[in-house]
């Protein structure tokens, strides 16, 4: 608290932090409230995922893991609708499934949002395997037998019987795989047990916090593409031409950024004001 | 609107107002919300994982289709159960040893393949190439992760990282600066990684406002509203009667 005699940088810096948090609820919700329209600039990372997808030739394989749970849903949520939204427009066979059982009744629910706005037809156009236990023994799998790691779809039908994966024996028939994961398993475990074994093309999506930790892999072009969290999914957005909620969080999104960049900046000045008037 | 949908975002609204009452001080309704959520994820992930597990691989395979094979992974899971039996504990290190040696035979070559050697060969790129008429060239260009200038880069960053972390010598002399530019690159690489983690965190906040944005709308009765001044009444209440009680002295 501020007591008598106390200088301004040390009042500054004695700030009830409840200020603070409301400052930065303020900077989220007016642009929610008030969207300005700030430009969204497409980074090569997204546009990898975006130009392989668009390089696909219609009814090619597309696998779709969405290893992410309600917990990183504003993240990733809208990066799954956007790259499910282009894989249907492009007339792609639609095979999603999880790796993480927190995330099947949400992962069940998007999946057949998307598909029915597109008018999509579950097992001719798309299908959700659901959850198979064992994380990346379960990609292993996937690569040596489809089948046996999922005999049967999210909806208990057998997988063997399903039109969309006639062809489609393992991993090796996929024609590009995208994870979108927001931790283990997830981009990582993907590119180790699956890519680098089984010898398809991949791209990831994932949450900003696993971002940096995941470049090196898309530097080497181990995977040919990175969308990291809302800022990438609002960039894939931009680029179908379908704007979601991703491009109207990024108004909100630059002035929260501006508002702890100020904050970072006044906060160094009290602290070395304060330290020059003690000597 | 369905029923369902009206109920999801009345519950959805309350649990979201319960859990960011905490920005005020920790409170009842907070410790509520916080419970609710490790309870019903336990219970759902339990429920889900018998449901697949014990009944459709498991269960249903062997009675309907006769696979008896599947006994032998079972029987391997049971002798894990044997740790609650002082007298038999010793039979769960057989089914430890398995998980153990097939977990590491699995994951040892395919990590040290992929996170290793890819990114070594990576690492060690060509400072100046030879191409066509041109001859030797390097290329300057910042924005491309491919450049010569970039391979460079990665190169004394690698390096005086790796010297950092190298303490058999003192770092004084030429070693000093050496271990200085690797701390200046381990401060950007961990700079990068907080601006992603707020980015991160301020996506979530998003996320939570942009449903209460929606689920302030009268189609679903406007639980935002409502709601919000139910809390904040309930948090008035809380610290009127936290002022009136005597503190324990115990």
């Amino acid at each position: 608290m501020w007591m008598a005699g106390m200088t301004f940088s040390e009042k500054m810096l004695k700030i009830d932090r409840r200020i603070i948090f409301l400052m930065i609820g303020l900077c989220t919700l007016l642009p929610l409230l008030y969207p300005v329209g700030l430009p969204i600039k497409t980074s090569s990372e997204v546009r990898g995922v975006y130009d392989h997808i668009e390089s696909l030739p219609e009814g090619s394989v597309f696998l779709l893991s969405i290893d992410f749970d309600p917990a990183s849903k504003p993240e990733l949520y809208p990066q799954a609708i956007a790259l499910l939204r282009h894989a249907f427009k492009k007339n792609l066979r639609v095979i999603t499934m999880t790796l993480w059982v927190s995330g099947t009744g949400m992962a069940d629910q998007l999946v057949t949002q998307v598909a029915k706005e597109m008018g999509k037809e579950n097992g001719t156009d798309y299908t959700f395997l659901g959850w198979s236990p064992g994380g990346q023994a379960v990609i292993i799998n996937m690569g040596q037998d489809l089948y046996s790691a999922y005999p049967s779809d999210y909806r208990g039908k057998p997988t063997k019987e399903l039109p969309i994966l006639e062809g489609v024996r393992s991993l090796k028939d996929v024609g590009y795989m995208v994870s979108l994961g927001a931790g283990r398993p997830g981009v990582e475990e993907w590119y180790v047990f699956g890519k680098d074994k089984y010898k398809f093309e991949m791209g990831g999506g994932c949450t900003g916090v696993m971002a940096p930790g995941l470049y090196p892999l898309l530097r080497s072009g181990q995977i040919n593409g990175l969308i990291g969290g809302l800022r990438g999914a609002a960039e894939y957005e931009n680029l179908i031409g379908k704007k979601g909620k991703a491009v109207a969080g990024m108004d909100a999104q630059s002035a929260t950024h501006l508002a702890i960049i100020a904050l970072v900046i006044m906060c160094n000045l009290f602290y070395f004001s304060l330290r020059q008037q003690r000597g | 609107m369905p029923f369902e949908m009206i109920v999801g975002a009345w519950v959805a609204t309350g649990l979201t107002l319960l859990i960011f009452s905490f920005l005020y001080k920790d409170n009842p309704l907070f410790k509520l919300a916080e419970h609710l959520y490790v309870g019903v994820s336990v219970g759902y992930v339990s429920v889900k994982t018998y449901d697949t597990v014990i009944v459709h691989l498991v269960v249903k395979p062997i009675v309907e289709n006769g696979e008896i094979a599947l006994l032998i992974p079972v029987a391997i899971g049971m002798l894990m159960l044997t740790r609650y039996v002082p007298k038999a504990a010793w039979m769960s290190r057989y089914a430890f040893a398995f998980i153990v040696g097939m977990g590491a035979g699995l994951a040892i070559p395919r990590t040290v393949s992929s996170f290793i050697l890819k990114q070594v060969e990576d690492t060690i790129r060509p400072l100046l190439s030879m191409t066509g008429s041109d001859g030797v060239t390097f290329s300057m260009n910042l924005l491309n992760p491919a450049s010569h200038l970039n391979a460079i880069i990665i190169l004394i960053g690698v390096s005086s990282v790796l010297f950092y972390f190298f303490f058999s010598i003192e770092h004084s002399g030429v070693g000093k600066a050496v271990a200085r530019t690797g701390i200046l690159f381990l401060m950007i690489s961990f700079g990068a990684g907080f601006g992603y983690t707020v980015m991160a965190r301020m996506s979530l906040l998003i996320g939570r406002l942009t449903d209460l944005i929606e689920f302030s709308d009268t189609s679903y009765g406007r639980p935002t509203v409502w709601l919000s001044l139910l809390t904040v009444g309930a948090l008035f209440l809380l610290a009127r009667r936290g002022r009136e009680q005597p503190p324990d002295i115990h």
